[in-house]
C-alpha cells in the first residue's frame, strides 16, 4: 500500500505518462472515426514525450541555459530528442490526415467499420 | 565513523507539488473528454486545450524549448491540420454527447496500463538529483560544461540540436520533406507535373 502511495507522490509524472498513453491507445482501438484515431496516435506520443521530459527533471534545477556559476541544470538530452520527435510526429499526422482525405474522396466515409465493409465488397 | 555525504545537497525534497496536481488533473480531464466526445469538432478543440496543458507541464519541468514547440505545433499546427481535414471531409451529425464505451478495448488498454505501470516501481523519483540520467557526467555533463565554449550557444538544447547532433536534425528535416511530398502525392496536388 505504501508502495502505491509513494508511486503516486514521487513518480506522479510517470503515472500520468501511463494514463495518457493508455487513453491514446483506447482512442486508436475504440473510435471508428479516422480523425479521432489520429488524435489518439498523437495522444500516445505526447504521453511518451512527457515521460522523457519528466525523466530529465531535477528538483531545484534550472533550464539548461548555461551560464558561468549557474546550475544545477536539468538534463538537456531528453529535451533534444523530444523536440525532434514532436516534429516527426506532426509529419506523421499530416500524412495520416492526407490519406484520410483521400479515402473520404474515394469511398465517402471516414468510419473504419464502414470502410472495411466497402472495401470488402469490392 | 563518518556517514557518507551526498554529492549534491538536496535543496528541495522530491514529491508532487500543487502546481503539478492542478496541471495533471487538467490534462487528464481534457484527455478523457477528447476520447469520449462523439462530435469530432469538440474533440479537436478539447485536444488543443490538452496540448496547451502539456506545454505548461513541459515548462514546469524546465523544458521551455519543448513547451514552446508543443504550444506551436501541438496546439497550433496539429489543430489547424485536423480542422482542415474535417472541413474537407465530413463532421458527422450526432445527437449524443459521448461515444458509447467499448469495454473489450477498455480491457486491452487496462492490460497495457498494468504491464507498463508495473515497471514504474523500479524508477527513481521524478526530479531525484541522484537518478542515473542526471549522474551521467560523460555525456550530459560534457554537453553542459562545454556547450558554450565549443558552439557559442548558451542554450545547451540548441547547441546539441544544431551543432553536436546537427546531422540528426538534418535527418529530421528530410523526414518533414518526405512527409510533405507524400501528402502532396496523396492529395493529387503535385505541382511539378505537366
Amino acid at each position: 500500500m505504501t508502495d502505491f502511495v509513494s508511486l503516486l507522490t514521487t513518480r506522479h509524472a510517470y503515472v500520468l505518462f501511463v494514463l495518457l498513453s493508455t487513453i491514446g491507445l483506447y482512442m486508436l482501438i475504440a473510435n471508428e472515426n479516422l480523425v479521432k484515431k489520429i488524435i489518439g496516435v498523437n495522444m500516445f506520443q505526447t504521453g511518451i514525450f512527457l515521460f522523457f521530459v519528466s525523466s530529465a527533471y531535477r528538483v531545484g534545477g534550472s533550464a539548461p541555459i548555461v551560464e558561468d556559476g549557474g546550475g544545477p541544470y536539468v538534463s538537456p538530452l531528453p529535451q533534444v530528442i523530444v523536440l525532434t520527435a514532436i516534429v516527426v510526429g506532426i509529419s506523421l499526422t499530416a500524412v495520416g490526415l492526407a490519406l484520410s482525405i483521400r479515402l473520404y474522396s474515394e469511398y465517402g466515409t471516414l468510419r473504419a467499420d464502414a470502410l472495411r465493409e466497402v472495401i470488402g465488397d469490392e | 565513523m563518518i556517514p557518507p555525504v551526498d554529492a549534491a545537497p538536496v535543496l528541495q525534497s522530491v514529491g508532487i507539488t500543487p502546481i503539478e496536481i492542478a496541471l495533471f488533473v487538467f490534462v487528464l480531464i481534457t484527455a478523457v473528454l477528447t476520447a469520449l466526445f462523439r462530435d469530432v469538432l469538440a474533440a479537436i478543440v478539447v485536444f488543443a486545450a490538452y496540448s496547451l496543458g502539456l506545454a505548461l507541464i513541459y515548462t514546469f519541468y524546465r523544458a521551455p524549448d519543448v513547451g514552446l514547440t508543443e504550444a506551436a505545433i501541438g496546439a497550433g499546427v496539429t489543430t489547424v491540420f485536423l480542422l482542415l481535414t474535417i472541413a474537407k471531409t465530413t463532421r458527422p451529425a450526432t445527437d449524443e454527447l459521448f461515444e458509447p464505451i467499448d469495454w473489450p478495448a477498455v480491457a486491452v488498454c487496462g492490460l497495457f496500463a498494468l504491464v507498463v505501470g508495473s515497471t514504474l516501481f523500479a524508477f527513481p523519483a521524478v526530479g531525484d538529483p541522484l537518478s542515473p540520467i542526471l549522474q551521467n557526467g560523460e555525456v550530459t555533463g560534457y554537453y553542459l560544461a562545454n556547450a558554450y565554449s565549443e558552439t557559442g550557444a548558451h542554450n545547451a538544447v540548441t547547441s546539441v540540436l544544431a551543432a553536436y547532433r546537427g546531422f540528426d536534425t538534418f535527418g529530421e528535416a528530410v523526414v518533414v520533406f518526405a512527409a510533405g511530398i507524400a501528402s502532396l502525392l496523396v492529395l493529387g496536388r503535385e505541382v511539378f507535373t505537366t
